[in-house]
């Protein structure tokens, strides 16, 4: 567990305890609970992942290196052996109920089976396609993680399917649909481990595939529709968050991604495209409206994350607005008209907000 | 890692034999191309020396990686103006020694002249002249690259400079080409066989 999170709790139970809530037997069972949940993820497990993804490096550079004094066939060799070492270390730490550990010896065998693909490349000269070599790479890992129900490995699957279709895209500038074949299986994955931070991965890039297709969709002009699908996927959270409520936990954090998204693809269009000052002020007041309404949500909903994008996206448009109209005289006064009334309707808020309050509704 | 004891060895073994077999059929699957394709010997052309040599291995670019409508007929329904597409480029042995490209499609021709090899590729981009009467075709057969050993691509540079190299390609009955060795000065450089 997270250390902010014992941190919080530890002061919320002093003030329970205090209060004369919580009994003094009751706190320390809870702090003791804390404290044991938080050796699941220790130090040794996290340097366990880490030290696989830098055997991973090594022997890609190993790979690269193209060391002669060590025959091609010796040096696949030791790679597939190394492929075979991890999985029996994983077994034998599983055995040993090193759970944790037997993930990164997992995710270490997913590491080596992707330099033996690359040294076979470079053994052939294949040069064809690199996005070949990760495909099958991400294939094998995504096998491993399913089927060993590794959580690290099957990260790993997400980030090798994320590169294949970004090599696809800059060699070819254009969409790459098989992505979502791919991100499709690695989520049914996260779904079926029901591992979070794992659905999280899976909405970050998903969220870059729909802004990419803004940029190579419609001669690279289709920015509305990166906005109009990130307005729709905002609207399916809020219903979602209305009408299942066992499934909050996953309306939350969609609703802070639908907000990344409307907001990358509006930026776009105000200022990458070449709008008329017109249509720039019309675009500015629609994405300046919607980031107040999604403020506005996400302060009643007590969504910190979309809160915090909120924000971010806010500043970000001012700021751009202002580089923009910067200038001409006109410019700067349109610049200082759109501020104003967004105040204003930051005053309003705030009034409305403040109105609740004193209902006895305390807004998060 | 949460699997059930009794499954744990056996679901290891698995994954690791699963992953060494999908590796010994990717190299089952080269090892046959390169002893049963067709022997193709393309010229090597210099690329601007200072830009060919990146790292550890050497770009190496052909006449046939840019394709002329000008001089290369092509079927009426060749779809080559969308990246990705295949290409299927006919090669022609010419008198003096030496292949020339005569023909190109999207799909493997139907007749092929004895003789002839037919090379696949993939259309990496596009464009016409401004006139209109001029289509060029950037095409990729996946025998662009050569991997050399850590710091000696220096020596290599200077032969492609001195337009001594020539690639030897072994083509597969489905055009799939693969880079077999290159020839430097007359003389035959190849990777032995893996066993």
């Amino acid at each position: 567990m997270w250390s902010p999170y014992k941190k919080w709790l530890l002061r919320d139970l002093d003030r329970w305890r205090a209060n004369g809530w919580l009994s003094e037997e009751g706190r320390a069972a809870i702090v003791a609970d804390v404290q044991n949940s938080a050796s699941a993820f220790s130090l040794a497990s996290a340097l366990g992942i880490l030290a696989s993804v830098l055997f991973g490096f090594a022997a890609i550079s190993f790979v690269a290196a193209h060391w002669e004094d060590m025959p091609r066939l010796a040096r696949l060799l030791f790679l597939l052996a190394c492929v075979w070492a991890g999985y029996g270390v994983a077994g034998w730490l599983e055995m040993r109920g090193q759970t944790l550990l037997a993930d990164a010896a997992v995710l270490f065998s997913s590491g080596m089976f992707g330099a033996s693909i690359m040294l076979i490349s470079q053994m052939y000269n294949i040069s064809g396609d690199p996005a070949d070599g990760i495909l099958l790479w991400w294939m094998g890992t995504l096998l491993a993680g399913a089927v060993l129900r590794s959580n690290p490995t099957l990260a790993l699957a997400m980030v090798l399917v994320g590169t294949w279709s970004f090599l696809h895209v800059s060699e070819s500038n254009t969409v790459h649909w098989p992505f979502l074949i791919g991100w499709a299986l690695v989520t049914a994955a996260f779904v079926w481990q029901r591992w979070w931070p794992g659905l999280h991965l899976s909405a970050l890039t998903l969220s870059l595939f729909v802004v990419s297709l803004g940029y190579l969709l419609g001669k690279g002009h289709a920015h509305g529709l990166v906005a109009v699908l990130g307005v729709l996927a905002a609207i399916g959270s809020v219903a979602i968050e209305k009408t299942r409520f066992d499934l909050d936990h996953l309306a939350t954090p969609l609703f802070v991604y639908a907000i990344a998204v409307t907001f990358a693809g509006l930026f776009a269009l105000q200022f990458f495209e070449s709008p008329s000052v017109a249509q720039l002020l019309l675009l500015a007041v629609v994405t300046l409206s919607l980031l107040l309404v999604a403020i506005a949500y996400a302060l009643s909903k007590g969504n910190r994350g979309a809160l915090w994008i909120g924000y971010m996206a806010f500043s970000t448009e001012i700021l751009a607005i202002y580089g923009q109209t910067i200038g001409s005289i006109l410019g700067t006064s349109l610049f200082f008209l759109i501020a104003a009334v967004i105040v204003a309707a930051l005053a309003y808020l705030a009034l409305r907000l403040a109105r609740r309050s004193t209902n006895g509704e305390q807004p998060a | 890692m949460i699997v059930a004891r009794k499954w744990l060895w056996p679901l290891l073994g698995g994954v690791a034999l699963v992953q060494s077999v999908a590796l010994f059929d990717m190299i089952y699957e080269r090892h046959r191309l390169l002893t049963s394709g067709r022997e193709l010997t393309l010229s090597v052309r210099p690329l601007d020396p200072r830009d060919i040599f990146r790292g550890d291995y050497v770009t190496l670019g052909y006449d046939i990686s840019t394709l002329k409508k000008s001089n290369t007929e092509s079927d009426s329904d060749f779809k080559g103006f969308i990246p990705g597409t295949p290409a299927f480029v006919t090669m022609s042995p010419k008198p003096e020694g030496g292949w020339t490209e005569n023909h190109v499609g999207s799909v493997y021709p139907s007749e092929v002249t004895a003789g002839d090899i037919v090379l696949k590729g993939r259309v990496l981009s596009a464009w016409k002249s401004q006139d209109g009467a001029e289509t060029i075709v950037n095409v990729r057969y996946g025998i662009e690259k050569y991997f050399v050993p850590e710091g000696t691509g220096s020596a290599l540079e200077d032969k492609v400079r001195a337009h001594k190299i020539e690639a030897i390609v072994a083509v597969g009955s489905d055009g799939t080409g693969a880079l077999k060795g290159l020839v430097i000065d007359g003389e035959r450089h190849e990777d032995p066989p893996l066993l």
